[in-house]
Parts: structure tokens; sequence; C-alpha cells
């Protein structure tokens, strides 16, 4: 099994396309850095445009923390998929140059194979958010230092420029669950349809179908505090003046089990089916 | 015996792709597999590697060794954005195989290619690629390997040259190999033993010298003013541009090339035609 995971890492490190992952996160980084430096002190004036009237502001709001927390906002959509693509591609590929039969007419067990995918796309997965957090706090306090920060949350919070980054650092790693959650799906999804733009196209209906029933109100208690897509947003509750830990534990815990649910599922399908290229 | 395949069955929905297929192989032996396309070759070849599972029959594989059998299937399927060491590294990597570099030479020598070649494997040629192929089925000494079409695609040059590895890992190593083809001409001097599989079913079975000579009747033969040969034509043949095709009747062709030299024609050369409709036992081939 150890072998198994360390010939993964092995074939990830040699790939393309996890440069062109490490990129694209770097270009979403860019763009918003790019966005706020010139159109984010415009923003901000537009949004706290009543409040002057009221209060009076000090130190500089447009400031690394929230540039962190925009980039953080990428965990909604742009991140998740990359990871879907990339990691779904982890077996696609296979499939496709069928050295999935190559793999398999070696001694290895199908169930070995599969779970050192699945191990090492949650890492890939894990190194991929550490990768955006550093990044983001190291470029964004470099360049527009510290600051307290405001975010709009069913209203407009402030917090102190420590409490903010704590906040942060939570956020990101309570949206690592998050993104663990829809790279596991795209591998199970991998799994079922094998070719690689199938999996594409259904994991980016899923993630955008996911973004949407999380906003849907179901008028059923259960279903909107247990259904998967009303467990994906938990990295959101750390902006809230009072954290609801109880809230974040119990989604990422209920998060947690659909991931490893699905990875029973993709387990299941690969080890019953018969190895086609 | 290595390997004993019986009564294997398969089917895909109401297609029966398998028939009852029984195949027997002994150690250091070398088995051609033949049949016309869509015979059922590679679905039997996956069964016995272990890829997809038979309907009904068993498979018994009498080798104690970490790996009893190794193969490829179709086309050598590589990493194409690995060196040949990345891909022998990580075959035997998965295999809990340590790829020293004394390894990777030997590995590498014993199919006949250079460990010097440091470049990305989706430049070599189709022959390389089933050389590489064949050094990752070999990784743990496996007693058995299956070949699926490793001619297909092949020059001449790259068959010849698969032909001799393969007779040297049967001879030298005493590796029973199992090859496929639907080409008749490049199992008859590399097998030792013949199954010809006919729409899911081994028709016929044995030697491959005795097989293949009951399945020749016509022979091409290329000379000099064959056209003048009065045995030919007392024999019916048919004249093409540069042959002649004879299908002997009332003499063997031992006999004809015989009586071709006391007419004092120049034989250039004699090649046996295999009868595909003899052999695979049915009308279409």
């Amino acid at each position: 099994m150890i072998s198994l995971i360390r010939s993964e890492f092995y074939k990830i490190s040699k790939q393309s396309k996890t440069l062109y992952a490490l990129a694209a996160i770097l270009i979403i980084e860019g763009f918003v850095i790019m966005s706020a430096f010139y159109q984010g002190a415009g923003i901000i004036d537009l949004l706290l445009d009543n409040l002057k009237d009221s209060f009076e502001f000090r130190g500089n709001l447009l400031n690394g923390n929230l540039i962190i927390y925009l980039i953080l906002n990428s965990l909604w959509f742009h991140i998740p998929l990359i990871l879907m693509i990339i990691i779904s591609g982890f077996l696609t590929s296979e499939y496709k140059e069928k050295t999935v039969e190559t793999v398999m007419l070696q001694p290895v067990s199908k169930l070995y194979f599969i779970l050192s995918k699945y191990i090492v796309s949650i890492a890939f997965t894990l190194l991929i958010v550490l990768i955006l957090a550093v990044s983001s706090f190291f470029i964004s306090y470099w360049i527009f230092g510290h600051g307290d920060l405001v975010v709009y949350l069913d209203g407009l919070n402030f917090f102190k420029s420590d409490d903010a980054s704590f906040r942060l650092i939570c956020a990101f790693v309570s949206g690592a669950n998050t993104m663990i959650f829809f790279s596991v799906i795209s591998l199970t999804l991998a799994v079922i349809l094998k070719d690689a733009t199938k999996t594409w196209i259904v994991s980016a209906i899923f993630l955008i179908c996911s973004n949407l029933l999380l906003k849907i109100d179901f008028k059923n208690e259960v279903i909107n505090e247990l259904f998967f897509s009303k467990l994906t947003d938990s990295w959101q509750y750390f902006f809230y003046y009072e954290i609801p830990y109880s809230t974040i534990y119990f989604k990422n815990l209920m998060l947690l089990g659909y991931s490893i649910l699905a990875m029973i599922i993709g387990v299941l399908i690969f080890k019953r089916r018969d190895i086609h290229g | 015996m290595i390997l004993e395949a019986r009564n294997i069955c398969k089917s895909y929905g109401s297609l029966e792709v398998l028939k009852n297929v029984t195949i027997e192989c002994h150690k250091g032996q070398i088995y051609g597999l033949i049949g016309a396309n869509g015979a059922g070759k590679t679905t039997l070849f996956r069964i016995l590697l272990g890829l997809i599972k038979q309907d009904s029959g068993s498979i018994l594989i009498d080798s104690e060794g970490i790996k009893p059998i190794g193969g490829i299937v179709e086309k050598p399927a590589l990493y194409g954005y690995l060196s040949a060491f990345g891909n022998l590294k990580v075959f035997a990597q998965i295999q809990g195989l340590n790829l020293t570099k004394e390894l990777f030479h030997q590995s590498m020598q014993q199919v006949g290619l250079s460990p010097t070649r440091k470049d990305e494997i989706r430049n070599y040629s189709l022959g390389m690629k089933q050389r590489l192929g064949l050094a990752i089925a070999l990784l743990n000494n496996p007693e058995c390997i299956v070949l699926d079409e490793p001619f297909s695609g092949l020059d001449p040059m790259g068959i010849f040259a698969l032909h001799e590895l393969i007779k040297k890992l049967s001879n030298e190593n005493q590796i029973t190999v199992i090859i496929s083809s639907h080409i008749v001409s490049e199992l008859t001097d590399l097998c030792d033993t013949l199954y010809v599989l006919n729409n899911g079913e081994i028709i016929k079975s044995g030697s491959a010298v005795q097989l293949l000579k009951e399945s020749v009747t016509t022979f091409k033969i290329t000379g000099k003013n064959l056209e003048l040969s009065e045995v030919l034509k007392s024999e019916d043949a048919i004249f093409l541009n540069k042959s002649v095709l004879v299908s002997p009747k009332r003499a063997s062709i031992s006999e004809i090339l015989q009586k071709l030299i006391e007419e004092g024609m120049e034989v250039t050369t004699c090649i046996p035609q295999t009868d595909l409709k003899a052999l695979f036992g049915r009308e279409q081939v």
C-alpha cells in the first residue's frame, strides 16, 4: 500500500497537469490581488458610503486580511472546479492510456490500488489548499499589510486584525474539508464514468448544483441540516461575530461522512468491475 | 503443467464470447492462439491475466512466485510522460521491487533496449514500447507470459527481433509463452503448440507444425520462366504477374519442385500458403 502511494506521488510529480493546477491557483490569486489593487478602494468606499455618515473609519480597510478573505472565497467554485478536473484525471488518464490494465497485470490488489488513489487525492487537495493559504497570506500581507477585516455576512461584520487572521486560518482548515469532499466525489465519478470529458462535465454540474442547492430552503429541517450541499459552507461560519463552533463541527463531521461514503462506493464499484482500458 | 484453463465461458449480455475453452500449457513451451478478429482471443487473455472474470470455468496456475503470470494485452500501455527508467520504477515499486541500477540495466538488456536513453517513452517506436512492456511483464520473474498480438504494427525487423527475444525467453529462461495472432505466418516457426479459436470455441489444437501442414494446400512459387513449365500447367497452376500458385493434386510439392528443376527452371522461392478456411474451420475469415 505504501509503495502504491509512493508511486502515485511519483507519477503526479512527473505530470505537467500538476504544474497547471498550481499555476491556475496562482493565476486566480493574482487576479484577485490585481482587482483589489486597482478597484478595491472604490468598492469599499461604495460599501461603506452610508456608514461613513454615522461612523469614523480609521486605518486602511483595503488590507491583507480583506484580500485573503477574497481569495478564500475562491473555495466556492474556482478551487473545487480545478481540483475536480485534476483529481478525476488521476484515474481517467489511466483508463484513457490503458495503464490501469498494465498496473493490474502486476501483483497488485485492486482494493489497495484504488485506495491509494483516494489517499493521494486527499493529500494533493490538502497540499493545494495549503499552498493557496500560505501564498495568499504571504503575498497579501506583503503587498497590502495588516489591518481590520470587514466582511458582509448577513450585515457588515468587523474584526480586529489578529482575530481576523485567526478566523481566516480556521476558515482555510474548514474549507480544506469541503475541498476534500469535492475531490473524493470527482474521483468516484471517474471510477463510474472512466472517460475524462464526461467526468469533467458531471463534476462541474455537481459543483454548480451543490452551490445552488446550498441557497435553497427545503422547508424540511432534516434535509436542511443533513443534505450534503448544506454542509459545504462551514468555512463561512468563521465570519459571524460569535463563531458557531458546534455547527461547524457538525457540518464538517457530516461532510467527512459523505466523503467516506463516496469513497466506499468508488472502491466497491472499482473492485467489482472488470478492468477494461 | 504450468497453466490450465478449463471450460472457460464468458458472455456479454446475449453474446457468448467464449464457450467452454480449455487450454493447457507446459513449462518452457511456446503456445500460439490463433483466430480471426473477434474470435475471443483477447477476452481469453484478459481472463488468464485476471483482468476480467470468467462466468464459469477454472484457471489453475502452478507457480509459487510473487507474480505467476505477466503479459501485455493488445498494445503496451505505459506512462508516456515517464522515461523507461521511470516506467520500470513505477511498475517495480507497486509490486514491492526496488529498482536498482543493476536491475534496470538487466531488465533493459534482457529485452534488447539501451539503458542510456533518458527521454520520455512517448518518443519511442512501437517496437521499443513492446520491448519495454515485455521488460515490465518480466519483472518479478513470472513463469508464464501472455502476449496479445505482439507483432501488430511492427515492421519486419521488429517482428524478427521480437521472435528472437521470445525464443530466448522460452529456451534460456524456461518461461512459458502464450501468443495470440490472427496472422498465421507470424506463429508458424515460433510456436510448439497451436490452439485455433473460432467464434469463442477451440476448434483445433495440437503441434503447430502438424496443424499448419494440414492447413497448407497451396504454394506460391517464384522463379524464372515458370510460365513455360509443363509440370505447372499439368497441375492447373495459376500464373500471376511474378509468381505461380500451385495446389498439388497429382504429385507432392517436393516432386513438383524436383520436376521443375529437371525442366531447367530456376526456382527462387516456394512459400506455403495457409488455407485460412481450412484452419479456422469456417467460410468467412
